[in-house]
């Protein structure tokens, strides 16, 4: 009997020695994403296209990537890449997390990926780590004006915005709308006399929950955002986020109560306060387009479209699911990510070229990924509701970026809070209060 | 003598059903994490995994309204035979629906005497109506998730269906060569097995010598050396990646598996040669003794007398490290990172940055469960010995 666990503990180092020896093989086989046999192919038969194409990178060359997005985003992301793997032979060596500190310990261990794909605020971060955008072959007019103007940190270019996403939409169901004899607002003042014609039909107006694990509120700092938009325009918006006008400012008070009314009570939002507070902003999406339905609008990302297919795959974009830009909003809120580069070898070189390029633009919109301000995007979007939101991109009157993103400090967190604060009833004026001052310390 | 059983019973009933509700609340959850594993993802956006075993939807509203016309088949009426996919996809929910009910056919309410079904029961009946028409065919369970979270499909339907139609996603071959993919769980098992059986074994080793070390020879500042060795428990892990990382890419370690083994050893050492100490501590003086006086040398000790008496504390040692290191994501994802992911690390990434795809997230973490769940069964004799090893003088 005494014996059996010795055994064990031999079969348990021999299976570890066994498998050792396999590892060493192991994690030397080629990632997927490369192709050995495709990669000298082309480079033999288009020799000039691709040496412009590669600059200067030869088959074999590593690059690492480092990014948040994962599942679908990543396949998208290789799709993108691909023609120029193919192309130039590259091995890509992606990692994606959506935990920051991983950047960090990676730059201050003096590992940083060769490019990382991360928000605008590490530009700043790490200004003295980058290396320029237009020294690495971008080139600024590829992009759509005013696209790339927060990638420059101190006269320096240190950031292409490759993903973007217009955040100021409503999505709501054409086929309800019709049968409830509704229309597509126009301007603020019918969304609001919309929402009360819903409310005497019996009609549950807007799904709005916000729940999101730690980052619970960040689909409400959206929607007050976009009411910010609407109310004071977008020059308040950017003194908000340069510290000219404190966020316990009237004007925010205005937002917050816009918005309070209807988050915190059942007849406009599913649920009431409770509801807001504990739906989970996926679900939220749902809610509208379930059958009976349970709301009539949602505000939410562009992301939200391919939500709604997943979760009803006989949905069809344009009939029983659509957007509409937030009636009277003064420009767009919008996000990108953004490309920084940490090495300017000839891979990391090819790569910048390459999605700053009028091709590189036109892949990414192929492959469906969001929106690129890349101008090659334009005009080569596949999926309806990307044309008909790439349409709002281009024809808005401009971009404000997140306001929680764009203050350092932990500021999207503050506000984050006072938003959940005061759908729980607490005092808005002590809530905004607390987000103010992490603003002014954060901008001092 | 009844009456103290009876009161005996009596008295263990609260403690019964504490214990029956701790157990409850542990295993629900698992319960519906597996269960919301097998079902479809449409199932599982649009229900809750606990109603699952209830009647299929729709069927109990469809006789109640329709039944007695339509019959309960729905080929009743010849020229309005519900089994028809044309005719039932004009009306996919129950706007459509509805808006037909109220409608009359030949200057009849379509309804007759029976009054319009609600709003509920109308989106419940075109359910079920798309069920018999064979438009919208759910089974209640499925293996697909578990299949894509395999493979490491990444695309918007399933693996099946996107190899059976040829448009399989860029590192999907729709053969074998799929189960290694390096986005796909099964490679990630095997990466996860090269990590956690090393890292397991050698903090196990060494602390097993070290114990012994500690527990039966002489030299002097014993007790010193192994107080400062306890005492390194309280570093917490997460302040040593930046100079370990730092000190891997100057020795080329960042990357390796030698890395990850070298960092999971270090930081189990100082528990697992605590515990060992006072393990092999408590064994009977005599025993070594007499041992010295038949000529055994301290090696000849350590293998004979201390490896097969000291078996319950290796095995829980062994237990925990092993848990410990298949569980964790943090190390695994600084010092090996996206080029050699282990299961953790392909958990995070089944789902997008927005959280859409989690049916395979509830997959993936079940397949990493397995293996655990199978070492603390086939252990667990050993578990509650090895938790009170050296607690007690023996």
């Amino acid at each position: 009997m005494k014996k059996l666990p010795l055994q064990i503990f031999a079969l348990v180092l021999l299976a570890a020695m066994l498998l050792t020896a396999c590892g060493g093989t192991a994690t030397e086989a080629p990632p997927a994403t490369e192709a050995p046999a495709a990669t000298e192919a082309p480079a033999a038969t288009e020799a000039p296209g691709a040496d412009d194409l590669c600059m200067g990178a030869v088959a074999g060359d590593e690059v690492s990537l480092l990014y948040q997005w994962s599942g679908q985003e990543e396949e998208r992301l290789n799709q993108i890449l691909q023609p120029l793997v193919d192309a130039c032979g590259l091995v890509l060596k992606p990692e994606s997390t959506r935990d920051q500190a991983l950047l960090d310990t990676r730059v201050q261990a003096g590992t940083p990926p060769d490019i990382a794909f991360w928000n605008v605020t590490q530009l700043t971060q790490y200004e003295d780590k980058l290396f320029a955008m237009d020294a690495l072959g971008a080139s600024a007019d590829a992009y759509i004006p005013g696209a790339i103007d927060s990638g420059v940190i101190n006269g320096k270019w240190l950031g292409l915005p490759v993903k973007s996403d217009i955040k100021t939409i409503i999505w709501y169901s054409p086929v309800n709308f019709a049968a409830a004899g509704y229309t597509v607002p126009t301007t603020w003042e019918e969304l609001d006399a919309l929402v009360e014609k819903m409310v005497a039909d019996g009609n549950v107006p807007w799904s709005m929950g916000i729940e999101s694990g730690d980052a619970t509120g960040w689909t409400g700092s959206d929607f007050l955002q976009d009411i910010l938009l609407v109310q004071q325009g977008p020059e308040y918006v950017m003194n908000i986020i340069n510290g000219t006008v404190s966020y316990d400012d009237a004007g925010v008070v205005q937002a917050y109560e816009t918005y309070g009314k209807w988050a915190t009570d059942p007849v406009y939002a599913v649920g009431g306060a409770q509801g807001t507070l504990s739906t989970g902003f996926l679900d939220a999406i749902h809610k509208p387009f379930s059958d009976p339905a349970e709301a009539m609008m949602v505000k939410q990302s562009g992301f939200a479209g391919g939500e709604i297919k997943a979760t009803y795959a006989d949905l069809e974009f344009g009939t029983d699911y659509d957007f509409f830009v937030v009636p009277g909003a003064r420009g767009l809120q919008g996000g990108s990510d953004w490309m920084m580069a940490f090495s300017d070898s000839a891979a990391v070189n090819a790569l910048v070229a390459y999605l700053s390029s009028p091709e590189g633009g036109a892949n990414w919109a192929k492959a469906s990924f969001d929106l690129s301000p890349n101008k090659g995007a334009a005009g080569n979007y596949t999926d309806p509701s990307l044309i008909k939101k790439a349409e709002a991109f281009y024809n808005s009157q401009g971009f404000t970026p997140d306001i929680g993103d764009s203050i350092p400090g932990g500021f999207g967190s503050a506000e984050w809070k006072a938003i959940v604060d005061y759908l729980n009833g607490g005092d808005l004026a002590t809530a905004l209060a607390g987000a103010a001052a992490v603003q002014a310390e954060a901008l001092k | 003598m009844n009456r103290d059983r009876i009161n005996k019973i009596l008295n263990q009933i609260p403690t019964h059903f504490i214990i029956i509700f701790m157990i409850l609340i542990w295993v629900v959850p698992t319960l519906g994490l597996l269960i919301t594993s097998l079902r479809p993802v449409q199932a599982v956006n649009t229900s809750g995994w606990w109603t699952v075993l209830s009647p299929p939807r729709g069927s109990a509203e469809y006789n109640q309204y329709c039944a007695s016309c339509h019959g309960v088949e729905g080929i009743a009426i010849t020229n309005a035979d519900l089994t028809d996919p044309e005719l039932i996809s004009r009306f996919p929910r129950s706007l459509q629906l509805l808006a037909t009910l109220r409608a009359d056919i030949n200057s009849q309410p379509h309804m007759q005497d029976t009054p319009v079904p609600e709003d509920q029961a109308a989106a419940d009946i075109a359910v079920h109506l798309k069920k018999i028409s064979g438009i919208d065919e759910q089974p209640r369970f499925t293996f697909s998730n578990y299949i894509d979270a395999l493979v490491g499909y990444r695309g918007t339907r399933s693996y099946q269906k996107d190899c059976a139609a040829g448009t399989a996603p860029l590192d999907i071959h729709c053969d074998t060569s799929d189960l290694l993919n390096p986005r796909g769980m099964g490679r990630a098992f095997v990466n996860s097995l090269l990590v956690t059986i090393p890292a397991t074994f050698l903090p196990i080793l060494f602390a097993a010598f070290a114990g012994y070390a500690f527990a039966w020879l002489d030299f002097k500042g014993r007790f010193l050396l192994f107080s400062i060795l306890v005492g390194l428990q309280v570093v917490p892990l997460q302040m040593t990646l930046v100079p370990i990382s730092r000190l891997y890419a100057q020795l080329g370690l960042n990357g390796t598996f030698l890395g990850v083994w070298l960092f999971h050893t270090g930081f189990g050492m100082p528990y697992a040669i605590y515990l060992m100490r006072n393990f092999l501590g408590s064994l009977p003086r005599d025993l070594f003794e007499s041992a010295y006086l038949d000529g055994a040398s301290h090696w000849t000790a350590f293998y004979q007398l201390v490896i097969p008496l000291a078996m319950p504390a290796i095995a829980s040692l062994g237990i925990f490290q092993f848990l410990w290191v298949w569980n964790d994501l943090l190390v695994a994802l600084v010092f090996l990172g996206g080029t050699t992911p282990v299961m953790t690390y392909q958990i995070s990434n089944m789902v997008t940055s927005l959280g859409a795809g989690w049916q395979l997230l509830t997959a993936s973490a079940f397949l990493s469960m397995l293996l655990p769940m199978i070492v603390f069964f086939a252990l667990q004799r050993y578990f509650v010995r090895g938790m009170l090893a050296g607690a007690v003088k023996g």
